[in-house]
C-alpha cells in the first residue's frame, strides 16, 4: 500500500461528505457547546471604518493641556472620571453600552498593510489566504439559508480597492463580501426591465433542472458551490428593498441626516435589522497630514452623530443587545504635530470602541502616557482586539479551522479576549 | 550541531526514495506509464474506474485543455464522423502546433507563478515556450537571468515583485519551483522538522539576501550575511543551504569600504538609471540556487514538483496534494508514478509540452467524470475523471464560441480565424471571473452578475448573429434543442432535455423569442458549460 492509510481515510470521508462539506470545514464534526451555537445566534457586527486613520486624540483618547494634545479640549462623559474630546458631546452622553480601548500597538504604520492587519487580525502569510473579520462572521453567523447578504462592504472611493479589504481567503467564495463600489445599492440585484418576474424565476428554474442533471455522479466542492450560488441569487435579490432609503420613514432620515456616512449607516441598519450579520460602513478622508484639525472638525463632529444615532436608533429598536457595533481604522495618528499642522501615521498607541453586544458598556481599557507617545497599560494587538469582537458575539476566539491537516485558531496562538471590557 | 541535523534531514526529506531499478523503463510512453502505475494501484484497492468517454466528451475536454475554448458544432461533428483510428492523437497534435496552446499554457503558469493579479510574466512564458525551451531554463530565467544572451526583464519579475519582501520570495521559489511550503512546517509538532525547517528557511533565504530591485532587473551584491535565532535563542550564521540539507561551500564576502560602498551605489543607480541590467557578483547565490536545484542529487524536488503541477493541471488534482506540501509526512498517493514522470522529464529536457501530449493521451484521461458505480472513489484514485472549473479566459472563450450563430463557423476556410478573433474580442469577460484554486468555490457576484446583467442580456438575445437566431429559425422544438445543446455542451441532447425544454417553449407560445433567449440563459449558466469534465 502506498498511500498513507491514515490519509486515505481522511479524503475518503472528505469525499464521502459530498459537496457540503468542505475538507476545510471539517471543524464543523467538532461537537461545540450548544450553549454556545444559541448564544451566537442572530448576533450581528456592524464595522464603522474611519479609512486613512482617525486621530485617537480628537476622539477616544485627548490629551488637553498638553504639546500633544492641539486645539480641541475633554469633556466630561457621562462616565465619572472619563472624558473624551469636545468634538464628540453626543457620544459623551451615551457611553453606558460602549468600551474604549485605549491601548492599541499594532506596528504596521502604512495604509496598505495597516488596513490588511485590522481586517485579517494577523499578518499575512505568504501561502495561505486568510479570511477577513467580515468572512469569519458571515461564516460563523450566517445560516446557510439565510435571504439576505451575509457580509456588506461599502467602500469610499478614497479608501481605494487596494486597501478595501475583504476576502474570504481559504473559507471560499460562498463568505465574500458584496462590494457596494459606486453606490448604497449593489450590482446585479435588480432585475432588468426586458424579463418578467416570472419567467426570471422559471428560466432560473430550467437553469437548475439541467445543471442537477449533470450534477448527478459527479462530485466536487466547486461544482457544488456553482449550483449554491445560483440558488441564492432569488433571495438576494428579493433584499433589494434593504438597500433602498425610499420606504425609510422620514423622521428616522432627519435624525440622521443626509450625509453619505449617515445614508450608508442607515443602509447598514436595515440590513442588520433583516438578519446580515456582518456590515462594513466606511468614511474616507481621514489621512489628515496636513489641517489636521479642520479635518477633524468635521470628520469627528459628523462621526458623533451619525454614531450616536445609529446607537440611538438600534437600541430603540432592541437591536442593540445583539450588534456589536466597532469604530476602527487601520491605526491612529501621531501624538506629535507636523509643520502642516497635520498628524501622520500612527500605529504604537491608539484607540478603537465597541458597542452594544456582548460588551460591558462604560468600561475604558488600557491608558496611554500624558503625551499619548507609548501605552502605559494593557497594550494590545490586533489579534486580543479581534479576539474580543469575536468573543463578544459568542464566537470561541480559539476555534479552529481546518486547512488540509493544518489547523488554523481563528486568532493567532497565545491571544486572548479582553474580558474586562466584555459583559 | 547544524551539519548532524541537516545529514537527517537529508535522509528524512528526500521527497521519496528513488528506486530506479524498479520502475518502467524509460523508452515507455507516458501515457502507457500513467496506465499502468494507475490501473496497478486501483487493482490493490479493488477500485472500479469510470467508464471511457464517448468522442464528444473527449473532443471538448481535449480541446479546452490544448486549446482553450469548447468546439464548435462543425469541429465536434466531423470529430465524431471521423473513422481513422489515429483521430485523437492526431486532434491532440493538431491542437498542440496552434498558437492558443503555448497561449494557454503560459497563461496558465502565469497564473501559478506570478502574485495574484498580476500578469508580468506571461509574455515572457509565450516567448520561452515558443523558443522551445525547457522548464529548466525558464526557472533559471526567473530566478537568475540570462547573462549570456539578452537579459529576460519579463521573467526578472518573478523576483522583482517579490524582493521587497524576502521571505515571501523564499516561501514563493520553495513551494512554486520545489513543491514545499517551508513557512507552513512551523506547525508540525515533529521537534527534528521543526529544528530542519529553520535551518531550512534561512538557508534558502541566503540564496536571495544579496539581491535587490535596481530598476527593471534584479541587481545583486558580494556581500550580506544572515544571522538568526533558534527557539531556544541560540544565535546562527545561516549556511548557504538547499532543501535537500547540500550546503554550498562559498568564498569569503567581499569587503568594501565606505568609499568601495559610495562608488557600488552610485554605479547602480546610474544602471537604473539607463535601465540596464547590473552585472552578476562573481559569485553569485541566486546563480548558486540554479546550479544545486538542477544538479544529480538534489533535483528531486524540482523535477517532482513540476511533474506533479502539470498533473494537476490535466487531471485536475495532484499526486501529491496540496502542491506544495512534498514532505515525506505527506507521501504521493502513486509514488512509482511520480518517480517515472520526473525521471522521464528531466531525460527529456523538461520539455513541458511533451508531458502534458502524454498526459492526455492516457486512458486514464479519457475516463467519465460521471461515476454511477455505488460509491465514488476518492480523487487520488483517479478512476473517474474531475471536473475543472474553466479558467477566467477559458470560460470567456466558452461563453464566446457559444454564444455566436454556429453558422459563423461552418465554412471550413475561414473558421479559424474567426473562432481566434472573437475568443481574442471576447477575452475581456475574463475579467469578471476569479482564478480557480483548489479550494474554488463560485461567488454568488458570478451568479448575480449571469442573472442581471445587461451585456450577458446581448449575449443570449434572438438576433442574427447570435445563437438564438439561429434556433428562431428552426422548424420543429427538437431541431431546436439538438441545435442549442450541441452548440453549448458539444453534444446530442438527451430525450429527457428535449422534454424539459420543449414543455418550456410551449408554455410560451405568446413569447417564442422571450423563451428561445431564457433557454440559452438556462443552457450558458448551467454547470455543464462553466466546468470541463
Amino acid at each position: 500500500m502506498s498511500v498513507n492509510p491514515s490519509r486515505r481515510r481522511f479524503l475518503g470521508g472528505a469525499a464521502a461528505a459530498g459537496i457540503a462539506a468542505s475538507s476545510m470545514n471539517m471543524d464543523v464534526l467538532k461537537a461545540e457547546a450548544l450553549s454556545n451555537e444559541l448564544k451566537k445566534n442572530g448576533k450581528r457586527v456592524l464595522l464603522l471604518w474611519l479609512a486613512g486613520g482617525a486621530s485617537q486624540l480628537e476622539t477616544w483618547d485627548p490629551k488637553p493641556g498638553r504639546l500633544t494634545g492641539g486645539p480641541y479640549q475633554a469633556i466630561q462623559t457621562s462616565l465619572p472620571g472619563v472624558q473624551i474630546s469636545e468634538l464628540m458631546p453626543k457620544m459623551a452622553t451615551r457611553l453606558h453600552n460602549t468600551a474604549i480601548i485605549r491601548s492599541l500597538n499594532t506596528q504596521i504604520g502604512d495604509h496598505g498593510g495597516g488596513a490588511r492587519l485590522m481586517h485579517l487580525g494577523r499578518r499575512d502569510e505568504p501561502n495561505l489566504k486568510y479570511p477577513d473579520m467580515g468572512s469569519v462572521l458571515a461564516r460563523e453567523l450566517g445560516r446557510p439559508d439565510l435571504q439576505v447578504p451575509d457580509y456588506v462592504s461599502f467602500y469610499t472611493a478614497t479608501e481605494g480597492r487596494g486597501n478595501a479589504v475583504g476576502q474570504p481567503g481559504f473559507l471560499g467564495a460562498r463568505y465574500a463580501p458584496m462590494f457596494l463600489t459606486t453606490d448604497n445599492k449593489p450590482a446585479h440585484l435588480s432585475r432588468l426591465e426586458d424579463i418578467t418576474d416570472l419567467d426570471h424565476k422559471e428560466r432560473a428554474d430550467l437553469r437548475a433542472l439541467l445543471s442537477n442533471r449533470f450534477a448527478k455522479g459527479r462530485v466536487s466542492e466547486s461544482l457544488g458551490s456553482h449550483n449554491v450560488a445560483y440558488g441564492r441569487v432569488r433571495g438576494l435579490m428579493s433584499s433589494e428593498k434593504l438597500f433602498d432609503l425610499s420606504d425609510e420613514p422620514q423622521k428616522i432620515k432627519d435624525r440622521y441626516g443626509n450625509s453619505l456616512f449617515a445614508q450608508q449607516a442607515m443602509v447598514a441598519r436595515r440590513l442588520v435589522e433583516a438578519g446580515t450579520p456582518f456590515v462594513k460602513v466606511a468614511r474616507a478622508w481621514w489621512d489628515s497630514h496636513g489641517q489636521n484639525f479642520e479635518t477633524h472638525l468635521e470628520l469627528v463632529t459628523e462621526l458623533d452623530h451619525v454614531m450616536s444615532t445609529l446607537l440611538e436608533d438600534l437600541e430603540e429598536r432592541g437591536l442593540l443587545e445583539d450588534t456589536l457595533v466597532v469604530t476602527l481604522a487601520e491605526f491612529g495618528r501621531t501624538p506629535t504635530i507636523n509643520a502642516s499642522l497635520g498628524r501622520d501615521h500612527f500605529a504604537r498607541a491608539w484607540s478603537a470602541s465597541l458597542t452594544g453586544c456582548g460588551i460591558q458598556g462604560g468600561t475604558v481599557f488600557g491608558a496611554t502616557d500624558e503625551d499619548g507617545q507609548h501605552v502605559k497599560d494593557n497594550e494590545i494587538g490586533a489579534a486580543e482586539l479581534f479576539a474580543t469582537i469575536y468573543k463578544a458575539v459568542g464566537i470561541d476566539p480559539h476555534h479552529e479551522y481546518f486547512v488540509g491537516s493544518r489547523p488554523i485558531p481563528l486568532v493567532d496562538p497565545g491571544t486572548h479576549a479582553v474580558d474586562e471590557v466584555l459583559a | 550541531m547544524l551539519k548532524k541535523l541537516s545529514l537527517l534531514a537529508a535522509v528524512l526529506l528526500c521527497p521519496g526514495i528513488n528506486h530506479a531499478q524498479d520502475l518502467l523503463p524509460p523508452e515507455t510512453s507516458i501515457q502507457d506509464a500513467v496506465d499502468h502505475y494507475i490501473k496497478s494501484e486501483q487493482a490493490t484497492g479493488n477500485i472500479q474506474p469510470a467508464a471511457q468517454v464517448d468522442d464528444y466528451v473527449l473532443m471538448r475536454r481535449t480541446m479546452l485543455d490544448l486549446a482553450g475554448r469548447i468546439p464548435t458544432i462543425a469541429e465536434v461533428e466531423a470529430y465524431v464522423a471521423d473513422e481513422d483510428p489515429q483521430k485523437r492523437v492526431k486532434l491532440v497534435d493538431r491542437l498542440m502546433a496552434q498558437p492558443e496552446f503555448t497561449e494557454q499554457l503560459a497563461y496558465d503558469l502565469n497564473n501559478i507563478l506570478a502574485p495574484a493579479g498580476k500578469t508580468d510574466l506571461e509574455l515572457y512564458l509565450v516567448d520561452a515556450l515558443t523558443a522551445q525551451k525547457g522548464w529548466d531554463t525558464m526557472f533559471a530565467d526567473m530566478i537568475y537571468g540570462n547573462y549570456e544572451e539578452e537579459m529576460p526583464k519579463q521573467a526578472m519579475q518573478f523576483v522583482n515583485l517579490r524582493i521587497s519582501d524576502i521571505d515571501n520570495l523564499t516561501n514563493a521559489t520553495s513551494a512554486l519551483f520545489f513543491g514545499v511550503n517551508i513557512s507552513c512546517a512551523k506547525c508540525h509538532d515533529h521537534p527534528l522538522v521543526s529544528e530542519w525547517t529553520q535551518a531550512h528557511f534561512y538557508g534558502m533565504k541566503s540564496f536571495f539576501n544579496r539581491s535587490f530591485s535596481n530598476g527593471d532587473f534584479v541587481a545583486e551584491r558580494a556581500y550580506g550575511e544572515i544571522k538568526y535565532a533558534t527557539t531556544s535563542g541560540e544565535q546562527l550564521d545561516a549556511q548557504l543551504m538547499f532543501l535537500t540539507g547540500s550546503v554550498i561551500e562559498e568564498p569569503e564576502p567581499v569587503v568594501l569600504d565606505d568609499e568601495g560602498k559610495k562608488k557600488e551605489k552610485a554605479d547602480f543607480e546610474q544602471l537604473k538609471k539607463d535601465k540596464k541590467p547590473a552585472p552578476a557578483p562573481a559569485f553569485s547565490r541566486r546563480a548558486q540556487l540554479i546550479e544545486i536545484a538542477l544538479r544529480e542529487n538534489d533535483r528531486e524536488y524540482f523535477s517532482k514538483n513540476i511533474a506533479n503541477r502539470m498533473w494537476h493541471r490535466i487531471y485536475g488534482y495532484g499526486l501529491v496534494m496540496p502542491l506544495d506540501q512534498m514532505h515525506p509526512e505527506n507521501p504521493p498517493s502513486h509514488p512509482d508514478l511520480l518517480d517515472w514522470l520526473a525521471r522521464d522529464t528531466y531525460a527529456n529536457g523538461y520539455n513541458l509540452p511533451r508531458l502534458i501530449r502524454g498526459l492526455v493521451l492516457s486512458q486514464t484521461y479519457s475516463q467519465s467524470s460521471r461515476y454511477d458505480g455505488e460509491k465514488r472513489p476518492a480523487e487520488f484514485w483517479f478512476a473517474a475523471a474531475n471536473v475543472k472549473p474553466l479558467s477566467p479566459r477559458q470560460y470567456a472563450a466558452a461563453l464566446a464560441i457559444a454564444a455566436r450563430n454556429p453558422a459563423h463557423w461552418e465554412d471550413a476556410s475561414e473558421a479559424e480565424s474567426r473562432i481566434a478573433n472573437e475568443v481574442k474580442a471576447q477575452r475581456g469577460w475574463a475579467n469578471k471571473f476569479a482564478v480557480p484554486n483548489d479550494e474554488f468555490q463560485v461567488s454568488v457576484d458570478e451568479a448575480l452578475l449571469f442573472s442581471n446583467d445587461t451585456a450577458f442580456e446581448d449575449k443570449i438575445k434572438v438576433s442574427n448573429d447570435r445563437l438564438g437566431g439561429e434556433l428562431a429559425k428552426l422548424e420543429t422544438t427538437e431541431a431546436m434543442v439538438q441545435r442549442a445543446i450541441k452548440a453549448v455542451y458539444s453534444r446530442p441532447a438527451t430525450p429527457e432535455e428535449v422534454q424539459a425544454i420543449s414543455a418550456y417553449l410551449d408554455a410560451r407560445n405568446d413569447r417564442r423569442e422571450d423563451a428561445i433567449s431564457q433557454i440559452v440563459w438556462a443552457l450558458m449558466t448551467s454547470s455543464e458549460l462553466r466546468f470541463n469534465h
